[in-house]
C-alpha cells in the first residue's frame, strides 16, 4: 500500500502557546503576515452555567494544510504545479519551478491554508517540511508541540503512531458540507470549532476553461475532419476544372 | 519547358514564415504538455510523456517561455524593422474586401473544395450564377480570413504569454493571471483550428504546390499567379 502522511490531533491537549506556528515559520521562512498553520479557537459559550465551574469554556485546535484525498486545489490548478504526491508520500505539494502564482488554488482549498508568496510569487503552503524528513526528522509543528497535541505519521503503516492513535480513538475530519476534500487530517473527537471551513471556489476563469475547453477541442477536431474529408475527395475523385474560356462561354446569358 | 518566374516572397519574410512555423509547432506541443488537469487535458498522456523527456515540468516551463519569448520578440523586431515595406502593405492588403467578388470566391470555391468542379456548375446552373472562381489579389479571401484572426490572434497570445511571464516576476495581478491562463489556450486553439486548413491548402491541396515552393523560392510561375492571384499579377506586371 502506497504511504500516505496524514496527521492525528488531540486538539484537548492544546493550550494555544502557538510553539507549533511559530516553529513552522522560522523553519520554512515563512513571510511577514502569512503563515502555512494555525491554532483556532472555539467561540466561549457564556450562556453555559458551566463555564463558572472552573471548566475552560475554551477549545484549541491546531490545524494546517490538510494533505486532502481529494484535493480541490489540485483540480483548479491548470498545470499539475499542485500535486497529490501519491508515488512518494501522499502529501499535496507545490512544485516551486512550474508554478507561475496562477493562485486559481487559493480560494479552491476551503481550509485558507495557500498563500502566494510575496517575493517567490509562487504558492505556498505546508509540505510536512519535506527537507526535514528527507533527513530523517519530523515535521517543525510536530517536534515544537510541547504537549505533543499534533502526531505524525503513515497511516497506511499500521505501527505509526499517527494508525495507533486513529485506531485506538474515534475520530473526525472537519469540512465544510458542500465540499469535502477528504482531508488527511483527523481529529480526535470533540474538537472545536467545527464550522470554519469555507466551501471551495473554483475561479471564474478555470471554471469558463472547463465550459468551453470542450467547445475548443470539438473545433479543432471538425477543423481536422474538414482537412481528411478534403483530402480524401482529392485523393479518390479526380476533380479537372474546366476550361475556364468554355465555362464562362457556357454560362454565359443574355 | 521553362516559365516566367514572378517573384512573390523576399527572404525575410520566408526566413520569418518557417521561423513562425517552427515556433508554433514547438510551442503547441510544449503547452500542450503544460496542461495537466483532469477536467482540462483529454490526452493525459501527453503532458506525462513530455515531462520525462524534458525532465520535469520546470524545464517544460522554462523551454516554453523561453521559445515563446524568442517568438514574440522575433516578430516584434520584425515588425520594427519592415513596418513601412511589409507591415503597412500586409494589412492594407488583408483588410481589403471587395464584397461581391469575394463573397462569390467563397462561395464558389467552398462548393469546388467539397463537392467538385462538376456539381459547382450543376449548383451554378440551379441558382443561376457564374461558376468561375473569381479573380483574386495577393492574398484570396480565405486567405484573408485567416489571416485576420491569426495576426491578432498571435498579438493576443503573446500578451496573455506576457501577463503569465509577469506573475513570475510578482507584476500581475492573481485574477489577471488566471483569465491570461485562458485566454491564452482559447485563442491556440481557435487559431490553430484555422491553421489546420492553412497547413492542408498550401501543402497538400491540389494546385497548391508552386505557392509551398514559393516558401522556399520566394517566386512562383507566371501561370500559377495568373491562375490564383490574378489581380495581384496584374498589378504587378503594371509596375
Amino acid at each position: 500500500m502506497n504511504k500516505q502522511l496524514a496527521m492525528v490531533i488531540d486538539s484537548s491537549l492544546c493550550i494555544d502557546c502557538k510553539a507549533c506556528t511559530l516553529a513552522c515559520k522560522i523553519e520554512n521562512n515563512v513571510p511577514d503576515g502569512y503563515w502555512r498553520n494555525w491554532v483556532k479557537r472555539s467561540e466561549p459559550d457564556f450562556t453555559n452555567p458551566e463555564w463558572m465551574n472552573h471548566r475552560t469554556p475554551l477549545h484549541f485546535q491546531p490545524g494546517g494544510c490538510m494533505h486532502c484525498e481529494a484535493p480541490t486545489c489540485v483540480q483548479a490548478c491548470p498545470t499539475g504545479a499542485t500535486y497529490k504526491d501519491d508515488a512518494k508520500d501522499g502529501a499535496i505539494k507545490v512544485d516551486p519551478k512550474l508554478c507561475i502564482g496562477c493562485g486559481s488554488c487559493i480560494p479552491a482549498c476551503p481550509y485558507g491554508a495557500r498563500y502566494k508568496h510575496p517575493t517567490k510569487n509562487i504558492v505556498d503552503k505546508c509540505d510536512y517540511c519535506e527537507k526535514r524528513r528527507e533527513r530523517g526528522e519530523l515535521p517543525a509543528c510536530v517536534i515544537t508541540c510541547p504537549t505533543k497535541a499534533r502526531v505524525f505519521g503513515d497511516i497506511n503503516d499500521p505501527n505509526s503512531d499517527a494508525a495507533l492513535l486513529l485506531k485506538k480513538n474515534q475520530s473526525i475530519r472537519i469540512t465544510n458540507k458542500e465540499s469535502d476534500t477528504k482531508p488527511n487530517m483527523y481529529y480526535l473527537s470533540a474538537t472545536a470549532p467545527l464550522n470554519w471551513p469555507v466551501k471551495a471556489k473554483m475561479p471564474d476563469a478555470i471554471q469558463l476553461w472547463k465550459l468551453v475547453g470542450p467547445l475548443i477541442w470539438g473545433v479543432v477536431g471538425l477543423n481536422a475532419l474538414g482537412v481528411l474529408v478534403m483530402l480524401g475527395k482529392q485523393l479518390l475523385i479526380t476533380d479537372k476544372e474546366p476550361d475556364t474560356d468554355i465555362s464562362r462561354k457556357e454560362t454565359r446569358r443574355s | 519547358m521553362t516559365q516566367t518566374l514572378i517573384h512573390r516572397h523576399t527572404r525575410l519574410s520566408i526566413f520569418m514564415h518557417w521561423f513562425n512555423a517552427g515556433c508554433w509547432i514547438f510551442l503547441l506541443l510544449t503547452g500542450l504538455g503544460l496542461i495537466r488537469n483532469d477536467d482540462l487535458q483529454p490526452f493525459p498522456f501527453w503532458p506525462t510523456m513530455l515531462r520525462t523527456v524534458f525532465g520535469g515540468g520546470g524545464n517544460l516551463l522554462l523551454a516554453h517561455e523561453l521559445i515563446g519569448i524568442t517568438w514574440a520578440g522575433g516578430f516584434l523586431l520584425y515588425g520594427i524593422i519592415r513596418l513601412k515595406s511589409d507591415v503597412f502593405p500586409f494589412i492594407r492588403d488583408i483588410f481589403t474586401v471587395d464584397i461581391r467578388r469575394d463573397f462569390l470566391w467563397l462561395i464558389t470555391k467552398g462548393i469546388q473544395m467539397t463537392l467538385g468542379y462538376k456539381l459547382l456548375g450543376v449548383v451554378a446552373e440551379k441558382f443561376d450564377f457564374n461558376p468561375k472562381i473569381p479573380d483574386q489579389g495577393f492574398y484570396n479571401i480565405g486567405q484573408k480570413i485567416f489571416a485576420i484572426p491569426a495576426v491578432f490572434g498571435g498579438m493576443v497570445i503573446a500578451a496573455s504569454g506576457i501577463v503569465m511571464i509577469l506573475s513570475q516576476t510578482g507584476n500581475a495581478d492573481t485574477e489577471w493571471v488566471q483569465w491570461a491562463i485562458v485566454i491564452h489556450f482559447i485563442t491556440v486553439g481557435l487559431v490553430f483550428a484555422g491553421l489546420l486548413i492553412h497547413v492542408f491548402m498550401a501543402s497538400i491541396a491540389a494546385g497548391e504546390k508552386p505557392a509551398f515552393i514559393s516558401m522556399f523560392t520566394g517566386t512562383v510561375p507566371e501561370d500559377y499567379a495568373r491562375h490564383h492571384h490574378k489581380l495581384w499579377l496584374d498589378e504587378f506586371k503594371k509596375s
